[in-house]
């Protein structure tokens, strides 16, 4: 079981859950895992999708093609708004 | 103190508001050679797209961002004439008119501190996984883009 962060307004999509939990094998890819979300929550899929909110792994920014295995960390990261 | 525990104080999230005199002095006590420091302070502004705002709250990725802020300062020690670098962000919720970040950079002169500074506020911007949440009469925002 895969463990997902979430923040700011994918958070608010989730209904507030800081982490969502998916059945994905180890060893697959960033897309199937973009697929998985989709198929559960189409909100944050379409987001993903159109590139607004990025998928990292291990605290890079990944692509599709990266390979997830059980223990990476893996977080959904929606447009960044440091700064003032 | 040790390097280690210096090299940490330079990068820092924090809930607490900073004193930019002491993070100033920080840099300045790094090196003898160091003849100018620029500064850039950002504060929450009480206007936003047109609309009025009461209150930012600011999330970070716990860990990821540390990461990141810590590549941006020795990206900018390697890639412009610098002496010290120190990046610092703060999160939770924080009044209008009162510090969010903070970028001191110390160099021989003058021009490199300039631009080391502006790079590295900008550079912030885009690799750093901080978000902001605007109360506005209407309702709490997340915001999307910053200029």
């Amino acid at each position: 079981m895969l463990t997902i962060k979430l923040f700011g307004m994918v958070k608010m999509l989730a209904q507030q859950q800081k982490e969502l939990s998916l059945d994905l094998p180890s060893g697959q890819t960033v897309k199937l895992l973009v697929e998985f979300l989709n198929a559960e929550y189409p909100d944050i899929g379409d987001l993903i999708l159109k590139k607004k909110v990025l998928v990292s792994v291990n605290q890079e920014i990944a692509h599709p093609d990266t390979v997830i295995n059980g223990e990476d960390e893996i977080a959904l990261l929606p447009p960044f708004a440091g700064g003032a | 103190m040790s390097v280690e525990t210096e090299g940490a104080m330079l990068v820092r999230i924090q809930a607490e508001d900073f004193s930019v005199d002491e993070e100033i002095n920080r840099v300045r006590a790094r090196s003898t050679r160091i003849g100018g420091i620029s500064t850039f302070l950002g504060i929450v502004r009480d206007r936003s797209k047109g609309r009025d705002v009461r209150l930012l709250t600011f999330e970070h990725y716990e860990g990821m961002a540390q990461k990141k802020l810590r590549e941006i300062r020795e990206r900018a020690l390697q890639d412009f004439d610098v002496i010290e670098v120190l990046v610092l962000h703060r999160f939770g919720a924080i009044d209008i008119g009162e510090n969010v970040v903070l970028i001191v950079v110390g160099a021989e002169h003058r021009a490199d501190a300039f631009k080391a500074c502006e790079w590295c506020i900008d550079e912030l911007k885009q690799i750093t996984p901080i978000w902001k949440l605007e109360e506005t009469p209407e309702g709490e925002v997340w915001v999307e883009e910053h200029p």
